[in-house]
C-alpha cells in the first residue's frame, strides 16, 4: 500500500513527489500538513489547483496505453479472496529490484519462499465468456515464460517447479521461440490445458487446482502459488477520450488504424502508437513510436524549428594545471550489482586511492535524478575526472558522458568499470571473489582515470540525402516518410519493379485488397520529386560513414557513385521452398504465396474448390530455423476463409502447432472458427504425411482430441512456408552491421532500438529485421525513417575525439601507418616544418589503434587509450 | 596445485569480444573470477608490450580476444 505522498515508480520523470488527495488525512479531513513541516526545501504546497492549459498544436499522438485486467471478476480463480493467487503484474514488481520485496519471490499468505508456481494463461484474453475481450493479449505467453524462467534462477538450488498452462503458445517475436525452448530445457512445464476453478486449503492457504490433461485425463495438482496472466485492455477514459476526439474504435475497444496507416487514426492530423492501438510489446511500441513522430511531424515539416529553444551550452571547465580530482560512483543497479557485490566495501576502497577526493554508491546511477545528483556533486567537489562503476560504457558510457557536459566538464574525462555485466552477473555464486573483482576493476579504472585528459571533437557536416536499400513495402515507406520531411531519397532495388513481397500477397487480415493499395503507395514514390528510383541495381559497396557514406551502385555493369548522409536497410526477404510434404508433386500443394497469386489470378484451381488443407510452421519452428515466422497463421486464416467465401461448403483444414494470431488478429482466427474452417493440431515429432495422388493430395494427420489417426483427401494442399530473409552478407560487410545465425539484422537493441543499427548512420526496418506483416513493415519502414530523421536535422556532427595523434619530433617517416590504416587516415605532411613526417586526419581516424602499436618510433598516441594509461592499469592491476 | 588460483589479464576488442563479454553477462553465464579486462579499441592497439607489461606485473596468463 503507498502512501498519500507517492512517487510514481522509482524510475519516473520528473522523479517528483506527489500527494495522493483521495488518500491524503489533510484533505480528507481538513488536518496533519506533517508533510509540509518535515520538507527541507518547503517544497510542498497544498494550494496547488488542477488547472486547464490549452496549446495549440499541428498534429496529436496519443499513446494512452493500456491497463491490466483486473481478474477480480473472475470468480472461479479468486484473485480477490485467495491471497496466493496474485497477477502476473504483480508477480513482476515481486521480481523487479526496486519493487516491494527488492526482487524476492515469496507467498503473500506467509512470506515462504513458494516450491511450486503455475501461470495460466489468457486471463482477459481470448474470452468472450467471462469478458468482453475476444482479441489476444499478444504479450503473456512471452512475458509468463520470462517470469517463470526469472523466477527459476531467482530461487537457485532451492529449486523451483513452474509450470503454465496455456492453450496456444505464442512467441512469434524475435527470438522469443528460441527463450521458449531454452525455458522448456531449463524445466519449466508447459501444460496445453485451460483450469477452471482453484481451490484454497484453508489451513495451509495452498492452491489446487483440476484440469484436463492433453491426453483427456483428468488431473489434480497442488501449487504454492497461481500467477494469473493477465491481458491488455483499453481502461474506459481512454474509450471515453476517443470518443471526444471522435476517433473510431475496434470491436477490442482498440484504436481503428488501417494496414497501410499504421499509426494513422480515423480522425485526420490525430495519430497513435503503443498498446492503444492494439495490444502489442515493447520492440513493437517502440517502433510505432517512431512511425507515429515521424507522421506527426509530416504535416508540420515546413515549421520544423520555429519554436524550438536551444539548450544553452554549459561552458567547459578549463583544467590546465589542475591536478586530478576524481569522483567515483558506484552503482548498485537495485540488486543486479548490490546482490553480489559489497558495494559499500568497493566505495571505501576507492576512497582510499590516490586523487580521488569524492566516492560514493547510486541505487540506478542511469536514472534521471541520480544524473542531477552527479552533476551536481561534480561541481560542488570541482572534480574533474569521474569514475562509473556499473553496467557496461558499451550501452552507457553516452549517457555519463552527458552528465559530465551538463556539469561542464569535457566528456573525455570519465572512465568506467564494468561491475555489472563482467561481474556481478557472471559471478553469481561467489560474492567474495566477485567484490574483490570490482575493487581491481574500479582501481584500474581510477588508476587510467588520473592520465586522462580533456580531448577536442572534430565537426562534420552531414550530407541531407538518404538512401534507402530496397523497395518493398518497408523501403518504400521509410522513403515516403523521409521524402515528406523534405529530404532526398534514393531507392536502391535489385529487381526491376517496386512492390517487393508485397507484390505476391492478395489480401491483409482486414480484407484490405493489398494490390490496390501497394499501387498507390508505388505512384506516390514515383511522383515524389524528393525520391529518385534506381531499378535493377545493385550496392557494390560503401565507403564513409554517418553522415558522409559514397555507395558504390552498379546497374547492367555500369557502376556509378551516391554521396548520403544516412542509408536504410530494407532487403526484405523470402518463401523457402518447402523441401517435405510431397512438395513440387503435385500441382495441388502450393506454398502461401502461390495460393495468393491463385486467388488473384482467379485461376482454375481455387474457382470450386471442394476440400482445401492447410499445413503450418513448414520449415519454421524447426532445429535449422528456431523461429517463428509470424505471419503464416494469420495468413493461412484469410486464406481459409477466402476458400470458404468462395464455396462456403468446402471443407478447409488447418493442421497448426499453434495458432498465433496475436492481437486482434485473433478475431479472425474466431470467425474462421464460426465460419466452419476445421483446426487440427499436430505435435512436432508427429507430422502430418502427406501423399500426391491424381487429382487429389491425401493427407493423414494424428488428431489429439478425437485420440486417432484422421486422413483427408483434398483437392489443394498449401504449406505455410517459413520467411527466409535474404543473403546480406555483403551488406551487412558494407555497412558493417551483424547479421543473426538465421541470416536476419541484427538490430541496435532488441526492445530499445528496433529501426537501427548499433551503426551509426544506418537504419533498419521490414522482413530483413525479422518476419513481420505489412502494417508492421510500414510502421517500421516509418520507424526507421524517424529514426534517420533525427540525425538529418542536426545538419553537423561531431566526431570522436579518441584517435590518434603523431608526433612528428618521432617520427621517422616510415609509412608503416600510412600501410596498415584501414580508413587511410595517415598521410605525409606535404608542407610547413614537418614536410615528410606522417600525420593523421581526425575525422578519418576510428580510433583503433593499428598504427599506434606498430608504430616502431613511438611516435603515435592514441589518445584515450594511450600507452601510459594502459600500462598504468595493469600497474593498478 | 587446486589452490592455484592463475590471474589472468583480458585485452578485449571493444567492439566484439568485450561486447560479447557483455553479453554473457546479459545470458548470466557463469565463468571463472579469474580474468580482468582491459578494454582497447582494437586488438590492433595491442602492442606487445602490453602483453610483457602484464606478465611483469604477475600476470599468470594473458588472453588477447578481438
Amino acid at each position: 500500500m503507498r502512501k498519500a505522498a507517492y512517487v510514481q515508480y522509482a524510475q519516473a520523470v520528473p522523479l517528483k513527489y506527489a500527494i495522493d488527495s483521495a488518500n491524503c488525512i489533510y484533505f480528507q479531513k481538513g488536518k496533519c500538513r506533517a508533510c509540509e513541516k518535515v520538507c527541507p526545501t518547503k517544497a510542498v504546497d497544498f494550494t496547488q489547483k488542477p488547472e486547464t492549459v490549452e496549446l495549440n498544436v499541428g498534429s496529436v499522438v496519443i499513446a494512452a496505453g493500456f491497463k491490466p485486467f483486473d481478474p477480480s471478476r473472475f470468480d472461479s480463480y479468486n484473485y480477490a479472496n485467495y491471497k496466493n493467487v496474485i497477477t502476473s503484474m504483480e508477480f513482476e514488481r515481486m521480481l523487479s529490484a526496486s519493487g516491494p520485496s527488492m526482487g524476492h519471490v515469496a507467498r503473500p499468505s506467509d512470506h515462504k519462499d513458494p516450491k511450486k508456481i503455475a501461470w495460466f494463461q489468457c486471463v482477459g484474453s481470448r474470452d468472450l465468456n467471462k469478458c468482453d475481450n475476444p482479441y489476444c493479449s499478444a504479450v503473456c505467453c512471452m512475458y509468463a515464460i520470462k517470469e517463470a524462467v526469472i523466477a527459476k534462477e531467482h530461487a537457485g538450488a532451492g529449486g523451483l517447479d513452474c509450470s503454465i498452462f496455456f492453450m496456444d503458445m505464442r512467441t512469434h517475436g524475435k527470438d522469443f521461440e528460441v527463450f521458449y525452448e531454452g525455458a522448456k530445457k531449463q524445466g519449466v512445464r508447459f501444460v496445453r490445458s485451460r483450469v477452471h476453478t482453484i481451490t484454497e486449503d484453508k489451513a495451509t492457504k495452498d492452491l489446487s487446482v483440476r484440469y484436463v490433461t492433453e491426453d483427456g485425463a483428468l488431473a489434480e495438482e497442488t501449487f504454492d502459488m497461481i500467477v494469473l496472466s493477465i491481458g491488455l485492455e483499453t481502461p474506459p477514459e481512454t474509450v471515453e477520450l476517443a470518443k471526444k476526439l471522435g476517433l473510431e474504435l475496434t470491436s477490442g475497444r482498440f484504436a481503428q488504424t488501417g494496414s497501410f496507416t499504421p499509426v494513422s487514426t480515423s480522425r485526420e492530423g490525430v495519430f497513435v502508437c503503443g498498446a492503444f492501438a492494439g495490444p502489442k510489446d515493447i520492440p513493437q511500441s517502440v517502433v510505432e513510436a517512431s512511425a507515429s513522430a515521424v507522421s506527426a511531424g509530416q504535416a508540420l515539416a515546413e515549421a520544423r524549428g520555429a519554436l524550438t529553444k536551444t539548450k544553452e551550452a554549459v561552458p567547459e571547465t578549463d583544467l590546465r594545471g589542475e591536478p586530478p580530482r576524481i569522483g567515483v560512483f558506484v552503482c548498485r543497479c537495485g540488486i543486479n550489482i548490490a546482490g553480489v557485490v559489497d558495494v559499500p566495501s568497493v566505495v571505501e576502497h576507492a576512497k582510499t586511492l590516490p586523487g580521488v577526493v569524492f566516492a560514493t554508491d547510486n541505487m540506478y546511477s542511469c536514472s534521471q535524478d541520480t544524473q542531477d545528483t552527479m552533476a551536481q556533486i561534480i561541481r560542488d567537489n570541482r572534480l574533474n575526472r569521474v569514475v562509473v562503476a556499473a553496467c557496461t560504457p558499451k550501452t552507457h558510457e553516452p549517457l555519463f558522458q552527458e552528465t559530465l557536459i551538463n556539469a561542464g566538464l569535457n566528456k573525455y574525462l570519465f572512465e568506467m568499470a564494468n561491475i555489472r555485466n563482467q561481474d556481478s552477473w557472471v559471478h553469481k555464486e561467489n560474492p567474495e571473489a566477485a567484490t574483490q573483482k570490482a575493487k581491481d576493476l574500479v582501481r584500474m579504472g581510477i588508476t587510467k582515470a588520473a592520465l586522462i585528459e580533456p580531448l577536442p571533437e572534430a565537426e562534420l557536416d552531414v550530407n541531407q540525402t538518404a538512401m534507402v536499400a530496397g523497395g518493398g513495402i518497408s523501403g518504400m515507406s521509410a522513403a515516403l516518410a523521409l521524402a515528406g520531411q523534405g529530404y532526398e531519397t534514393h531507392i536502391v532495388e535489385r529487381s526491376d519493379r517496386l512492390g517487393g513481397q508485397a507484390l505476391n500477397l492478395h489480401k491483409t487480415w482486414r480484407g484490405e485488397d493489398i494490390q490496390a493499395k501497394l499501387a498507390e503507395m508505388v505512384a506516390a514514390v514515383t511522383k515524389n520529386p524528393k525520391i529518385t528510383v534506381h531499378l535493377g541495381t545493385e550496392i557494390a559497396g560503401v565507403d564513409g560513414f554517418v553522415g558522409n557514406f559514397k555507395s558504390a551502385l552498379s546497374k547492367g555493369g555500369q557502376t556509378t557513385s551516391l554521396d548520403h548522409g544516412v542509408a536504410v536497410v530494407a532487403t526484405g526477404a523470402g518463401e523457402l521452398r518447402p523441401s517435405g510434404y510431397a512438395y513440387g508433386k503435385s500441382p495441388r500443394i502450393v506454398t502461401s504465396l502461390e495460393l495468393d497469386k491463385k486467388f488473384m489470378a482467379n485461376g482454375a484451381l481455387v474457382t470450386g474448390l471442394q476440400s482445401a488443407v492447410f499445413i503450418q510452421c513448414v520449415g519454421s519452428r524447426e532445429p535449422e530455423r528456431p523461429y517463428c515466422s509470424r505471419v503464416c497463421c494469420t495468413h493461412s486464416i484469410e486464406s481459409a476463409l477466402e476458400i470458404k467465401r468462395r464455396n462456403p461448403d468446402a471443407g478447409v483444414y488447418i493442421l497448426y502447432r499453434d495458432i498465433r494470431s496475436y492481437g486482434e488478429r485473433e478475431t479472425l482466427y474466431r470467425q474462421a472458427r464460426e465460419a466452419g474452417v476445421i483446426f487440427i493440431r499436430y505435435s512436432v515429432d508427429r507430422k502430418p504425411v502427406v501423399e500426391a495422388a491424381g487429382d487429389t493430395v491425401g493427407v493423414t494427420v494424428f488428431d489429439p482430441i478425437l485420440g486417432r489417426t484422421v486422413q483427408i483427401g483434398a483437392d489443394l494442399l498449401c504449406l505455410a512456408s517459413a520467411v527466409v530473409p535474404n543473403d546480406n552478407t555483403a551488406l551487412a560487410r558494407f555497412f558493417k552491421v551483424p547479421v543473426n545465425a538465421q541470416g536476419f539484422f541484427v538490430e541496435r537493441h532488441a526492445k530499445l532500438g528496433p529501426s537501427e543499427f548499433a551503426t551509426d548512420g544506418v537504419f533498419l526496418c521490414g522482413l530483413a529485421h525479422y518476419p513481420k506483416p505489412i502494417d508492421e513493415s510500414i510502421a517500421q519502414g516509418q520507424a526507421a525513417a524517424s529514426r534517420a530523421i533525427t540525425l538529418l536535422a542536426r545538419k553537423k556532427i561531431r566526431m570522436n575525439g579518441q584517435v590518434a595523434k603523431t608526433n612528428p619530433a618521432l617520427c621517422s617517416s616510415c609509412g608503416v601507418c600510412v600501410s596498415v590504416c584501414p580508413y587511410k587516415a595517415p598521410s605525409f605532411t606535404t608542407q610547413g616544418p614537418f614536410t615528410g613526417k606522417a600525420e593523421i586526419n581526425p575525422v578519418l581516424c576510428k580510433g583503433c589503434g593499428l598504427c599506434v602499436a606498430s608504430c616502431r618510433s613511438g611516435a603515435i598516441n592514441l589518445k584515450g587509450f594511450d600507452t601510459n594509461q594502459i600500462m598504468a592499469m595493469l600497474e593498478a592491476m | 596445485m587446486s589452490e592455484f588460483q592463475p590471474k589472468i589479464v583480458a585485452f578485449l576488442c571493444n567492439w566484439c569480444s568485450y561486447g560479447a563479454a557483455d553479453l554473457a553477462g546479459v545470458s548470466r553465464l557463469q565463468y571463472p573470477p579469474n580474468i580482468r579486462v582491459v578494454r582497447i579499441p582494437c586488438t590492433g592497439r595491442l602492442s606487445p608490450k602490453f602483453i610483457l607489461s602484464a606478465f611483469r606485473r604477475g600476470a599468470d596468463g594473458v588472453w588477447a580476444s578481438g
